[in-house]
């Protein structure tokens, strides 16, 4: 650059010392951010362990109130579906003699795998609710000794069979109407009795 | 000397994008981050929910009954644990339960230990009282036994509380 014009040269120093003055008053103003870098690091590890993401769902129900007049319905419209203290699942149209869904898996944990199970039963309550035109009704009765988990897990899969007893009446009979759910009701002593040798 | 500053000065680090993205993740933690109720802070409980699929409802917090059902870790007995989430409900239900005669009733209550189903009808009733739009859910342990959930459900029927929530959680992945 030295065989550069004179006029050329001394730009560029002027250029150059600009340069440098400018960088010199941006240095001046540099922050350690490091300090600040850290506290906030912090902070957002804290946080982020502390905060859980899952946030608990809830599945509505509704009950009927308390009525004296019990209403009729026909025998053969009614699909029960019992579960029993040992976890088993059974079900009998009116008074059919009850059959059992698949027994639950045990898992490695010791805790019982239900996958089986529901999906029988969606099957069932579908095929059902389907062939009887939603005249169809589910009756879930609990043992009390049975547990909580499986009885909401049952009743999960009653909702979840809803779309698709809509979506078939609706393709097979042409019907868009859908009525009649499912109900809970107490087990009495004589589904135990029912039950007690299967 | 003159070598080594050189150095330094070369792995200088422009720490601005960081620091942007760390504070921007630090607010949404922050913003996002639920405490632990003065209800919770006095349970001696964990509860295992019951497992549902994806049922995206969420908890509604105003007006809200939380009757939780589980074992208690230390006495090993099995109760009712009755709470309201509002601050007024909570003044509300604390006077009422104190004018019908419940045990351990003191300035500081906010939970309910119940443990029969007498009291736990009283309280469904006080809670009512306290706040026309009570809405209840039901939060037990998935390997309680269902004649507990059976039991509270009877009471919000005779209380004519006949619509309310079962508290699940969303079903991950294996299970």
């Amino acid at each position: 650059m030295a065989g550069g014009g004179e006029l050329g040269g001394g730009q560029k120093q002027r250029r150059g010392k600009a340069g440098k003055r400018k960088a010199k008053k941006r240095l001046g103003f540099r922050l350690d951010m490091t300090p600040l870098v850290d506290i906030t690091f912090l902070l957002l590890t804290f946080f982020m362990l502390t905060t859980s993401m899952i946030t608990p769902q809830t599945m509505e129900m509704s009950v009927p109130p308390e009525i004296d007049t019990p209403i009729e319905v026909k025998q053969s419209e009614l699909l029960t579906i019992r579960i029993r203290q040992d976890g088993m699942v059974f079900y009998n149209m009116g008074v059919d003699a009850p059959q059992r869904f698949a027994a639950p898996s045990k898992a490695k944990d010791g805790s019982f795998d239900y996958k089986k199970t529901l999906a029988e039963i969606k099957k069932v309550v579908v095929d059902q609710n389907v062939e009887l035109k939603n005249r169809c009704i589910v009756v879930l009765k609990a043992e009390g000794e049975a547990p909580y988990g499986l009885v909401v897990q049952v009743l999960d899969e009653l909702n979840a069979a809803e779309p698709d007893i809509i979506d078939r009446l609706k393709r097979e009979h042409g019907i868009n109407e859908r009525k009649r759910k499912f109900t809970v009701s107490p087990y009495q002593a004589k589904d135990a009795e029912e039950l007690m040798s299967l | 000397m003159s070598k080594i500053k050189k150095k330094r000065l070369g792995f200088v680090l422009d720490m601005t994008p960081l620091v942007d993205i760390t504070f921007l993740l630090l607010t949404f933690f922050m913003f996002t981050a639920k405490f632990k109720s003065d209800a919770e802070n006095q349970q001696k409980f964990e509860i295992k929910r019951p497992q549902t699929q994806s049922d995206t409802a969420k908890i509604p917090e105003k007006d809200l009954v939380m009757i939780k059902i589980a074992v208690d870790t230390v006495a090993k007995d099995t109760a009712f644990y009755l709470s309201m989430v509002a601050e007024q409900d909570i003044v509300e239900l604390r006077s009422r339960m104190k004018e019908g005669g419940f045990p351990e009733v003191d300035e500081k209550s906010v939970v309910y230990k119940i443990k029969d189903t007498v009291w736990l009808g009283k309280a469904i009733f006080y809670c009512r009282d306290a706040n026309r739009n009570a809405v209840f859910a039901i939060d037990a342990d998935r390997r309680l036994k269902y004649r507990w959930v059976e039991q509270a459900v009877n009471e919000l029927r005779k209380k004519k509380a006949t619509t309310f929530n079962f508290v699940t959680e969303k079903k991950t992945g294996g299970l």
